[in-house]
């Protein structure tokens, strides 16, 4: 394959979801109730400013990106049938354009549905209000972060980052017991994540980038489930208490293997949250040259490391505009590193951030947030804290 | 000591941030709808609609949605109903399809449009059924 021929592949697959965005913007001007089909158009834009002031020089770049970030989404659903709907969501963000969703739903009964096509698979609770315009802070839970994170290349990102859409099919569903109790079920197969063959990590640019197409790169699907059971304590209040998993393999060679396993539980009580979720990861990686590694390899349990998220967050109404958010994160990591990352075998970091957001008009908030880093590690300039402020205005119609 | 410098410094922007949005609330409008401009039995709709429908996402998204239709609305409910974690029962379902066609009403009334009689509120008029005509 000569290089022009893979060129042009990258280049048409950055084209393809730009053209499908102006395709959803034409469809936003189309009139909607032409056919039997009923769509609904919904989008969202978050302008997000990060200022790192604990940083040399008010310049975070070295360990993240601070300054501008826009996220944007369009979103079209259609109901085509009573059975059949379909979903198509193209995102813009740090990544350039993305297709996140791209799926159709057959639903049998509420309690079995076949999904197919693109989606992020059922894991957690965050993922599902994963849209900047759906939650009340400019950046994720740690152990779903990615790009806002600090010192983001030194850790990988989180644990999952979210959001982290794949190929396959997923069958879910949920069931009512009486008015008060809800159960709901998922269990998929999805391409999973991608790595070099001598990987030492997931490598989340190649697993959602098309410079090496967005095709499976070992033919073993990773497969996932979740189950979550929802009660209501009254009528205005209830509480949902869920658990996930994935497992699969993210070389070539079908070697390495990742699980990711996590725990989540949401109150909500009238209009305040309280979240607490959990996540680990156990990531094998290639110890067929040990000189590359910080720390000795052990004979035994060496090819892996542990990497641990977890974070408690209370969302309060203040008034009919304003909400106050509150939120500890924590992010831990065991195992080995390679030479060049400078964590020790050991690593945390807690993240104490503290938001409020403001609804200027139906439709438009503005947030502001401060977060505090507290990392067990020193940077290059001997620093253990970091702090950061967020500012951001998002829109979502 | 550069690091308290920081960390008070953080501290006293976001009260101030805070103070400074809480007293700027007065003049914005809220993200939902205000009950208590609401005829008796529509309020308390609206109350289940709101607590149940701000559960993942703004109320902004249904309310500026656009969707006046009640078949559109069943199929809609009907579709969110079946998220993971919703919290939207059968019987949520009614109540807040019997609120979205008194909002739906409502903003037909207001671009100056025909709006159909108000439904008996006394019992619910909607079939939950995804697909059903609302009525």
């Amino acid at each position: 394959m000569s290089p022009f021929h893979f060129r042009d592949t990258r280049v048409r697959a950055r084209l393809l979801p730009m053209c499908l965005a102006v395709a959803l913007v034409v469809g936003m001007v189309v009139p909607l109730r032409a056919s039997a089909v009923e769509r609904n158009f919904a989008g969202s834009v978050q302008l997000d400013y990060h200022l790192v002031p604990s940083q040399p020089s008010v310049n975070a770049r070295p360990i993240g990106f601070d300054g501008f970030t826009t996220e944007a989404a369009l979103k079209v659903s259609a109901d085509i049938s009573e059975h059949i709907s379909a979903n198509v969501k193209v995102c813009y963000g740090c990544h350039g354009f993305e297709m996140n969703m791209a799926y159709i739903d057959l639903r049998v009964a509420d309690e079995f549905n076949v999904r197919v096509g693109r989606f992020s698979p059922s894991f957690g609770s965050f993922n599902l209000r994963h849209d900047p315009a759906n939650h009340r802070l400019s950046d994720k839970p740690l152990a779903y972060d990615m790009g806002r994170m600090l010192r983001l290349r030194t850790w990988n990102m989180g644990v999952l980052p979210s959001p982290f859409p794949d190929n396959g099919i997923e069958l879910n569903g949920n069931h009512w017991f009486g008015e008060d109790v809800e159960i709901d079920y998922a269990a998929y197969a999805v391409s999973g994540f991608k790595g070099d063959a001598n990987g030492f990590d997931l490598d989340f640019q190649q697993s959602r980038s098309g410079s090496l197409y967005y095709v499976d790169n070992n033919a073993r699907p990773t497969i996932g489930a979740r189950v979550a059971l929802t009660a209501k304590l009254g009528g205005t209040s209830d509480m949902t208490v869920g658990a996930s998993g994935m497992y699969g393999w993210f070389d070539p060679n079908n070697l390495l293997s990742y699980a990711i396993v996590g725990a989540d539980l949401v109150f909500r009580f009238e209009r305040t949250n309280l979240r607490f979720e959990y996540l680990a990861r156990r990531q094998e990686f290639d110890i067929s040259d040990l000189s590359r590694f910080a720390y000795a390899v052990t004979p035994n349990n060496g090819n892996f490391f542990l990497k641990h998220g977890a974070y408690a967050e209370v969302e309060q109404p203040l008034s009919k505009t304003v909400d106050l958010v509150g939120r500890v994160d924590w992010l831990h990591r065991a195992g080995n590193v390679l030479r060049e990352v400078g964590l020790a075998r050991s690593s945390s970091v807690f993240r104490y951030t503290f938001g409020t957001t403001f609804a200027v008009e139906r439709g438009f908030r503005v947030k502001g947030s401060t977060e505090l880093w507290q990392w067990t590690d020193r940077d290059a300039s001997g620093n253990k804290l970091d702090v950061g402020f967020h500012l951001a205005v998002v829109g979502s119609f | 000591m550069k690091n308290a410098r920081t960390r008070t410094a953080s501290a006293r922007l976001l009260v101030l941030a805070a103070v400074a949005m809480a007293g700027c609330s007065g003049a914005s409008r809220a993200e939902g709808l205000d009950a208590s401009k609401m005829p008796e039995p529509v309020s308390r709709d609206y109350e289940v609609f709101a607590q149940r429908c701000s559960k993942c996402h703004s109320l902004a998204r249904p309310l500026q949605s656009g969707i006046e239709d009640d078949g559109f609305w069943a199929l809609y409910v009907a579709r969110m109903r079946r998220q993971p974690g919703s919290g939207i029962s059968l019987g949520d379902t009614t109540i807040i399809l019997r609120f979205l066609h008194y909002y739906s009403e409502e903003q037909k009334r207001a671009k100056g449009r025909a709006a159909e009689p108000p439904p008996s509120l006394a019992l619910p008029p909607v079939t939950v059924d995804a697909g059903e005509p609302v009525r």
